[in-house]
């Protein structure tokens, strides 16, 4: 049974969402089935893209401080987004 | 899971687009750096390029995707990629960014199509965001 689930974070990493945080992200949203997309809220013009694309995170210029909105569907939405959730609260450390 | 080949006029650029690129797969995909002459000088060898696509060629890897700098680099990848083993790509995509945005794919377990079609992207990726 597909769900959905939406969060709202808040990115503290002194890089922003750039390089290895970026890479950390996509690859622990490619460890989904669900669909999952971003948007950075502290850009106004800014759109929604695959999380689990390098090149679309890229494109959010997601900077320190910056907001972004999760948004995803399938059948592990929720635990999509807390694996994602619990990626940025520990401010990307390496992942086991 | 696909491989990645560098191809740079110089030793030292390749060894370091291959540096950046292993940290940022997580040393997962095999990637092998062949820039400048066998003797160290700058320019690009098809008998340096074909001896590390035969290192990448040895290994289980599904296909290969070749980023490379300018000019020779294209000639000398051809010639040291005839009768290749296994699928390949030779990316139009910009060196250090291509090979970024290939790697995360290629970690995530994208296929040889989907990791060039990463690296091409980077052509139009915005570096300035207002």
């Amino acid at each position: 049974m597909p769900e959905t689930h939406e969060l709202v974070l808040t990115i503290s990493h002194p890089n922003g969402l750039h390089l290895r945080p970026a890479a950390l992200f996509v690859r622990t949203a490619a460890h989904f089935h669900s669909a999952i997309t971003v948007r950075n809220l502290s850009r106004i013009e800014s759109h929604s893209v695959d999380a689990k694309s390098m090149f679309g995170l890229m494109q959010l210029g997601v900077a320190e401080g910056h907001q972004i909105e999760l948004h995803s569907i399938g059948v592990d939405a929720t635990a999509a987004l807390l694996a994602l959730q619990q990626l940025v609260a520990s401010d990307f450390e390496e992942q086991p | 899971m696909i491989g990645m080949l560098i191809v740079s006029h110089s030793r030292k650029i390749a060894e370091g687009v291959q540096e950046l690129a292993e940290q940022m797969g997580q040393q997962q995909v095999l990637i092998r750096a062949a820039g400048g002459m066998s003797d160290g000088t700058l320019g690009t060898s098809a008998e340096v390029i074909h001896a590390a696509a035969t290192q990448l060629g040895s290994t289980p890897i599904d296909g290969l995707l070749v980023l490379l700098d300018l000019g020779s680099a294209v000639l000398s990848t051809e010639m040291a990629l005839e009768g290749f083993a296994k699928p390949f790509v030779i990316s139009d995509a910009p060196l250090v960014e291509g090979a970024i945005m290939a790697v995360i794919e290629a970690a995530i377990g994208g296929d040889l199509e989907r990791v060039a079609a990463a690296a091409e992207r980077t052509k139009t990726l915005r570096k300035l965001l207002g």
